[in-house]
């Protein structure tokens, strides 16, 4: 018998099964469902942008009407002075964000862990509390949302099992197994070419949906992304199906089977991921940023209570060209730029510590990818999380992004104290311009 | 109905494939009690190092205005809960790390889940994940050739034969598995009992015995289900495909969908449009720092009236630390409005959830287990609410210190010794006792015995339908 004339008998049997019919339509309504939570995530996440831009720019245009009036600043806050660098780079409205990525749609990964903008400020850091994920109910976020990846990555090996069961168990029970095997000359190619139908069924079905997904967000703009998450599910695919081809092969009833299908997916769904998520808790506990803590505390008060030598140092180490300012030589105005300038003192010791807390995550993660090779699930839902951009490792891109722009910021303030420029509008644009490119 | 029973364990302690499971799944429960109990120990000793830090530095204060005391501020960390060892809820997701200053009540931060790659979505090794997830189908697999097992082989007309009804044999059934689950799980506690003899106190107690209760009304109901499915169908295969069909439902699709519905039908607002709300409130109000601010010379002249005096030099007290309180609690006011809109709005998705328990008994065993193990949403606002009162007390202590501890308006040098700073106690989490929040899960609880009821009445009157052939 041919692998034709199997999959027509396969598509015959499929067609007059209610049970597996209904198994794939639920497959669908469920993926369908979650394509819609990934793009309205990506609907919220952009008009939150896009209202955070519109606020930014009327911000801004607050402040340029102080230049136009010739006014210092807000009329309740008179120690404001926006023609000085300190005061002016603090008004600049600048917001970073982590725009959603449209592969959102198919897998929304970690991206309800983390906050996507960030109100960057002097004193800001990648850790502060802003940086919080947006407001949601806690039972909701445990629980998971129902998105597309879930749908593939568990209940697609469920799927799959309705629709394999009961190959060859099925005709064992009824006796004509023998008669089967004499008809198609080998028994796995049986069972291989009924196990290819219903992959291929499957994998018509996923790209059908994410042909879907991709109608509801601009997928196709990302380069290569829809391919690359459809490479990613078609190997998960494949995955399963050969750890299900081999239990069909050696199995001889259909309990037996079935069971067995559900134990092993049991095992990969939720023992094994739950006994390494387990081993990384004792392993690394939670990290309760007691050297963030420190900083903000007692190294800003060691800062500020230092000698003004030591500060100086300091400053000119870090920045050597304020050393030749007229500022550096003027025992008066280095007072107030020395005061001002503190903050990038304080910045240096906030990375010093955020270093050790990344490199405290950054182990974790090592040990969590060391276990791949028996977590399979983790392996492809991460894979899909940096498909999507949701994985840890682009919020750490955008972390470090966040840092950058506080560096830009600080230094920027501090040369342009220590060489007394004097700010006016075209000067107040330039800050913009440059702090949110 | 006793020799059923005890026959029906006979049969199963015969079966070496039985005895293997149990022994490999007890191997595994006691696996995951040892590790959660591990894992909780470990992060308390965490915690109570990060507390002790955290307090240490502000005893250690030498001298400093009280004021700039409040702006100093302390940090409050999660704790953790013997119970969590059993079922961890929402611990993972919600924050750890909550900063107590003046002027703003914070939000909880640094996550679990935010310091690493994505794992598990079903959460970690904890006792809940296998007594929710997998002893169900534990249950499900030995029960759903139980009577049509008995129907192929003909021992059903045997048994009533000799005088056995057929609703005594289903009964009969349904408890021998029922008791099963109820082995594993009297197993669970008692471990964790064992192992945390020393700690254990009458909330614990009652809180485990609430949970146990839970656990034992849905494993009689997915019990009764599978063994009538198996009684009434004449193919055991059609049996256990339908009972697994209606675990995944259940267990899987309904939480996620019903909990993502909730939250549509009762939204809360996003972080920039609550912080935007709470910042135009808050302008509204008196700024304790901004002597030139209308409201606080309102209250300048109002004090100065009440004081009989012409100028703030003339006080006996000093007026910043008042103005500084006046601003506290307005701004305490309207972290009250919105904080409190959240809670609200969080309580009614909570309540909407809870009635999916109607069509899901997995909801009220989830919500239920999560509620009795102290590790919910409802017990994380409770102790959010706590760390709040407890900024509330540590400001106004600092503030009024400031106001009436012998300094005069406008003398900010003025600074307080270590043995005040010393003096304010620290936050000592109280845990919710049981009595006060059971009320919150009695809907969970009579779903739960509801479906049984239903189930049984099903099992009553189908068990007549019943073919024994």
């Amino acid at each position: 018998m041919r692998s034709l004339s199997i999959f027509i008998y396969e598509w015959k049997h499929f067609v007059s099964s209610p049970f597996k019919i209904i198994a794939l339509l639920l497959f669908l309504i469920a993926s369908i469902y979650g394509l819609h939570n990934g793009a309205d995530l990506y609907m919220q996440q952009s008009n939150e942008i896009e209202r955070l831009n519109q606020k930014a720019k009327e911000e801004k245009e607050t402040i340029l009407s102080y230049f136009d009036k010739s006014e210092k600043g807000p009329k309740n806050r008179p120690w404001v002075d926006v023609t000085t660098p300190f005061w002016s780079i603090w008004y600049t409205p600048t917001y970073h964000f982590k725009k959603p990525s449209p592969t959102i749609v198919y897998n929304i990964g970690q991206a309800e862990q983390y906050g996507f903008y960030k109100k960057i400020g002097m004193y800001s850091s990648p850790y502060d509390a802003d940086m919080a994920k947006e407001i949601a109910n806690p039972e909701r976020i445990q629980s998971g949302t129902l998105d597309f990846s879930f749908v593939v990555l568990f209940l697609m090996p469920l799927l799959l099992l309705v629709l394999l069961y009961n190959i060859k168990g099925s005709e064992a029970e009824q006796g004509f197994l023998p008669l089967i095997f004499v008809q198609t000359g080998s028994k796995n190619w049986w069972i291989l070419s009924r196990t290819v139908f219903y992959t291929i069924l499957l994998l018509f079905s996923l790209l059908g949906l994410m042909l879907y997904g991709a109608t509801l967000t601009k997928v196709f703009e990302v380069d290569n992304a829809f391919w690359t998450i459809f490479l990613h599910l078609t190997i998960y695919l494949v995955f399963w199906v050969v750890l299900y081809f081999l239990i069909l092969k050696y199995g001889k009833n259909i309990i037996s089977n079935t069971l067995q299908m559900i134990g092993i997916w049991l095992l990969f769904a939720f023992i094994i991921p739950a006994v390494v998520h387990q081993w990384i808790s004792i392993e690394k506990p939670t990290n309760l940023m007691i050297d963030l803590i420190d900083i903000k505390r007692d190294k800003t008060d060691e800062i500020y209570e230092q000698s003004n030598t030591d500060t100086d140092n300091q400053i000119f180490n870090l920045y050597p060209s304020l050393k030749q300012t007229k500022t550096a030589q003027d025992t008066i105005a280095i007072k107030e730029a020395r005061n001002d300038s503190r903050i990038a003192l304080i910045n240096v010791a906030m990375k010093n510590a955020i270093s050790k807390l990344e490199e405290d995550n950054l182990t974790k993660n090592e040990l969590i990818s060391k276990t791949y090779w028996l977590n399979p699930l983790t392996y492809f839902q991460n894979k899909l999380n940096h498909s999507s951009k949701t994985h840890y490792d682009d919020y750490q891109t955008y972390r470090n992004d966040i840092q950058n722009l506080v560096d830009k910021r600080i230094k920027i303030m501090v040369s342009d104290i220590w060489n007394n420029v004097k700010v006016d509008k075209t000067k107040y644009l330039e800050y913009n311009k440059t702090l949110n490119k | 109905m006793l020799q059923i029973i005890k026959n029906e364990w006979r049969f199963l302690i015969r079966s070496r494939i039985f005895l293997g499971i149990s022994i490999a799944f007890i191997s595994i429960l006691l696996v995951s009690v040892f590790l959660g109990n591990y894992q909780t120990r470990k992060q308390e000793q965490t915690h109570k190092s990060a507390k002790d830090h955290v307090r240490q530095q502000w005893v250690s204060i030498d001298e400093m205005n009280p004021h700039s005391a409040a702006h100093y501020g302390t940090y409050v960390f999660k704790p953790t809960n013997l119970l969590n060892s059993l079922d961890e809820g929402v611990n993972s997701v919600t924050g750890n790390v909550l900063r107590v200053e003046g002027h703003v009540q914070n939000e909880i931060v640094h996550s679990e889940a935010s310091q690493m790659q994505a794992i598990s979505r079903f959460g970690k090794l904890k006792p809940s994940l296998l007594l929710q997830y997998i002893v169900p189908l534990l249950l499900i697999f030995l029960a759903f050739n139980s009577v049509s097992d008995e129907k192929q082989s003909g021992r059903l007309k045997l048994l009533v034969l000799q005088g056995a009804k057929p609703l005594q044999i289903i009964l009969s059934k349904i408890l021998s598995v029922w008791l099963y689950g109820m082995m594993l799980l009297t197993f669970v506690l008692s471990v964790y009992s064992i192992l945390n003899f020393q700690s254990l106190t009458t909330d614990i107690l009652t809180r485990t015995g609430l949970f146990f209760l839970s656990y034992t009304l849905y494993y009689f109901i997915i019990s009764a289900i599978t063994v009538y499915f198996s009684a009434r169908w004449q193919n055991a295969t059609l049996a256990l495909t339908s009972m697994l069909g209606i675990w995944i439902i259940w267990t899987i699709f309904l939480p996620n969908i019903l909990m993502s519905s909730a939250e549509k039908w009762h939204p809360l607002p996003s972080r920039n449009q609550f912080q935007s709300a709470m910042k135009e409130d808050r302008s509204k109000g008196l700024d304790g720092h901004n002597p030139k601010d209308k409201r606080a010379i309102a209250l300048k002249e109002k004090v100065l009236k009440e004081y009989g005096v012409d100028s703030l030099s003339q006080l006996p007290i000093n007026f910043d630390g008042m103005r500084m309180q006046a601003d506290e609690e307005y701004g305490n006011s309207v972290w009250d409005k919105h904080f409190g809109n959240n809670r609200k709005i969080l309580r009614k998705q909570k309540q909407s959830f809870q009635l999916g328990g109607i069509v899901n008994p997995f909801i009220s065993l989830q919500n239920s287990s999560m509620g009795f193990m102290a590790s919910d949403n409802l017990h994380h606002q409770e102790f959010l609410l706590q760390v709040e009162n407890y900024r509330r007390f540590f400001i106004k202590t600092l503030n009024d210190k400031q106001t009436f501890g012998g300094s005069k308006t406008g003398n900010w040098r003025w600074k307080e010794d270590n043995a005040f700073f010393k003096s304010i106690p620290d936050f000592n989490y109280k845990p919710t006792q049981v009595s006060v929040i059971l009320s919150n899960y009695l809907l969970d609880l009579a779903l739960l015995i509801l479906w049984s009821i239903i189930v049984i009445v099903i099992i009553y009157f189908g068990t007549k339908k019943i073919q024994i052939v």
